[in-house]
């Protein structure tokens, strides 16, 4: 008999077939969607509460192993999202972590009800790499700010509630544990980090809105430190993601303490990225004779 | 992915000294081709260059023909693949030309160097099927110039422009605008090249209301229209290059 492995992993009562998903803004239904079905979950590009048009070209330029982008969250809104995409993802019969980001609590608020109201929606990603008003940083880089809405929006729905941490910050796991304390179910890390290149030859930057954000391979053993320092402080899962491009890459998130992980950047080299994850942390675990996926979940202590 | 194809090298032949003709077996791909789509090609198995490079496809009868210039890192390492090495690709992807009316009588494509490479495939598609084909070609000069008998054969009149006058006529390939006749109804516009040239050839395509397409390039990442990455600024606000390009109409790009 064929021995049973459970890949499934549970984030805040949800259940996910198995740990790999895509990361915000790096999957859409532009996508070829036959093999999305197989991922564990799926999450689409972090939507505003109005359309937003993005940041002029260009936007994207390529580095060592990586990327840097400047897209700017060009979206069409939540309204638009939710009467025009959100059908589409559910019929991909994987839960749905829908991604939202606002320019004031208040829309961070009105974005979670809305999405509150829709059965389709499993989890909401609050994408918190966004201004924090009055403050000369993101949200995500101060502690309050992160508590703040998290709290916010936890007082309004009852779906779970993921906080996506940036990077550029002097100790992530510090603002992933306001998060946590603030009532989030789960955190989701990392962004990207802040970066930029200029081009000599015109003497100016590769990219139209002067800076960026770094993914790819590039950022992957920072990234993987990150997820391990976090989960020495936090009990609430994590969703790791920074460079994987590979089971092996995967792996390491998951040994150094995240639940799930997210494949980004590299689905735009090699699309079935996602799926050559899972398909190689299956046969890690035969090779292994690991029956269940939890017992690698902060393996490394 | 379902339009991924890994695609065995025929011939990889250099043209001039910038200029080089890739063919690639057909395998499922070539009949999925229409002119003025691309493919995004993977430079190498590693993370350097670390972005799929997008071509358009020259030709897609019976092999899937790749016409390019040597540009970058990227370029440089495809020009040193050989016979029998395996090419892995992504598509056909992105919009192709649309095919003028029945009331066009003169096409013209206007190509600035590299630029003028899907406008083989256009010109297969549209040879022996009444038109009068006119390619306007401008190259800087004679390392981007090569023999166009292969467009003559598809019955095009060819027309030739050099920045430094070593081939044809000098100057920008506005000079050879005079080529185009002018006819609103009868006429039918194709350009792709450097965006100035582009620019020019829509200021004149809207002096004399003449209607036209232009295919447009960017620098890419995923080459579907995921990342939103490669946008072009029109009219209508920011379209991706990859997906809702590279052909665009004339008159919706803003240069
Ligand atoms: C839809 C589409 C179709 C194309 N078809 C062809 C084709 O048929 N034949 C062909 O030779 N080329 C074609 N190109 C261009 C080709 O993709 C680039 O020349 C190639 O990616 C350069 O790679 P590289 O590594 O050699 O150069 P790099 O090292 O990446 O770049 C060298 C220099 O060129 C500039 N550059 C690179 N890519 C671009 C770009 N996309 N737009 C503007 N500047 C750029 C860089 O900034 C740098 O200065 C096409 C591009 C697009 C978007
Ligand atoms: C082109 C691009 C767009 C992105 N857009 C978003 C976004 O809209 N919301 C978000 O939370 N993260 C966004 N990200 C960040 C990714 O979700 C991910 O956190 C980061 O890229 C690190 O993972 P990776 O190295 O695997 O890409 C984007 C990344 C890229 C490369």
């Amino acid at each position: 008999m064929v021995n049973i492995m459970n890949l499934s992993v549970n984030i805040a009562g949800v259940k996910f077939a198995n740990p790999v998903t895509v990361a915000s803004g790096t999957f859409s239904d532009a996508w070829d969607m036959k093999n999305i079905k197989q991922l564990g979950a799926l999450i689409p590009k972090t939507v505003m509460l109005n359309a937003q048009a993005g940041n002029p070209p260009p936007r994207i330029v390529e580095t060592p192993s990586g990327m840097v982008n400047a897209i700017g969250i060009e979206n069409d809104g939540i309204d638009a999202f939710i009467t025009q995409k959100l059908p589409i993802y559910a019929k991909m019969g994987v839960p749905v972590i829908v991604s939202i980001s606002g320019k004031t609590d208040e829309e961070f608020v009105i974005m979670a009800q809305k999405l509150n109201a829709c059965p389709s929606v499993a989890l909401i990603e609050l994408n918190l790499s966004c201004p924090n008003l009055k403050h000369k940083m993101l949200v995500a880089q101060d502690a309050e700010a992160t508590a703040r809405i998290v709290a916010l929006v936890k007082k309004v729905v009852n779906k779970p509630i993921i906080a996506k941490l940036s990077p550029n910050v002097t100790s992530i796991a510090d603002i992933a544990s306001a998060a946590e304390q603030a009532g989030a179910d789960a955190v989701s890390m990392v962004n990207t980090f802040q970066a930029m290149v200029i081009d000599v030859e015109k003497q100016k930057s590769k990219i139209g809105n002067f800076t960026g954000g770094l993914s790819g391979p590039a950022i992957r053993p920072i990234a993987v430190n990150m997820v391990y320092q976090t989960a020495q402080k936090i009990k609430i899962p994590i969703i790791g993601m920074g460079g994987i491009a590979n089971a092996d890459d995967a792996l390491q998130f998951i040994m150094a303490g995240a639940t799930m992980v997210a494949v980004g950047t590299m689905s735009f080299i090699e699309p079935d990225t996602a799926l050559q994850v899972l398909n190689g942390i299956k046969a890690y675990m035969r090779a292994k004779k690991i029956n269940d996926i939890r017992a690698l979940i902060g393996f490394l202590k | 992915m379902k339009n991924q194809f890994k695609l065995k090298i025929l011939s990889n032949k250099k043209i001039t000294d910038k200029l080089y003709y890739l063919i690639l077996e057909p395998g499922k791909l070539a009949a999925q081709v229409k002119p003025g789509q691309f493919i995004e090609v993977r430079i190498s198995d590693g993370l350097e260059p670390f972005f799929r490079r997008p071509f358009s496809v020259f030709r897609c009868q019976k092999s899937v023909e790749l016409f390019y210039e040597v540009r970058g890192k990227g370029t440089e390492i495809l020009s040193a693949k050989n016979k029998g090495e395996v090419l892995d690709v992504i598509g056909p992807l992105g919009t192709s030309f649309s095919l003028p009316s029945k009331k066009v009588k003169q096409v013209v494509m206007i190509g600035g160097g590299i630029g003028v490479a899907p406008f083989m495939a256009l010109s297969d598609t549209l040879n022996n099927k009444g038109y009068e084909l006119v390619l306007l070609y401008g190259g800087r000069n004679k390392d981007y110039t090569f023999n166009m008998s292969e467009f003559k054969k598809n019955g095009c009149k060819v027309f030739v422009s050099t920045d430094d006058g070593s081939v044809g006529v000098k100057g920008k390939v506005s000079v050879l605008f005079n080529k185009i006749k002018a006819d609103a109804e009868r006429t039918m516009i194709y350009t792709c090249g450097p965006r100035a040239m582009m620019a020019s050839v829509q200021d004149f395509a809207k002096k004399h209301g003449l209607k036209g397409e232009c295919s447009c390039e960017e620098v890419m990442a995923c080459g579907v229209g995921v990342c939103l990455g490669c946008v072009v600024k029109t009219v209508n606000g920011y379209k991706t290059c990859c997906k809702d390009g590279p052909v665009f109409r004339l008159d919706e790009v803003v240069f």
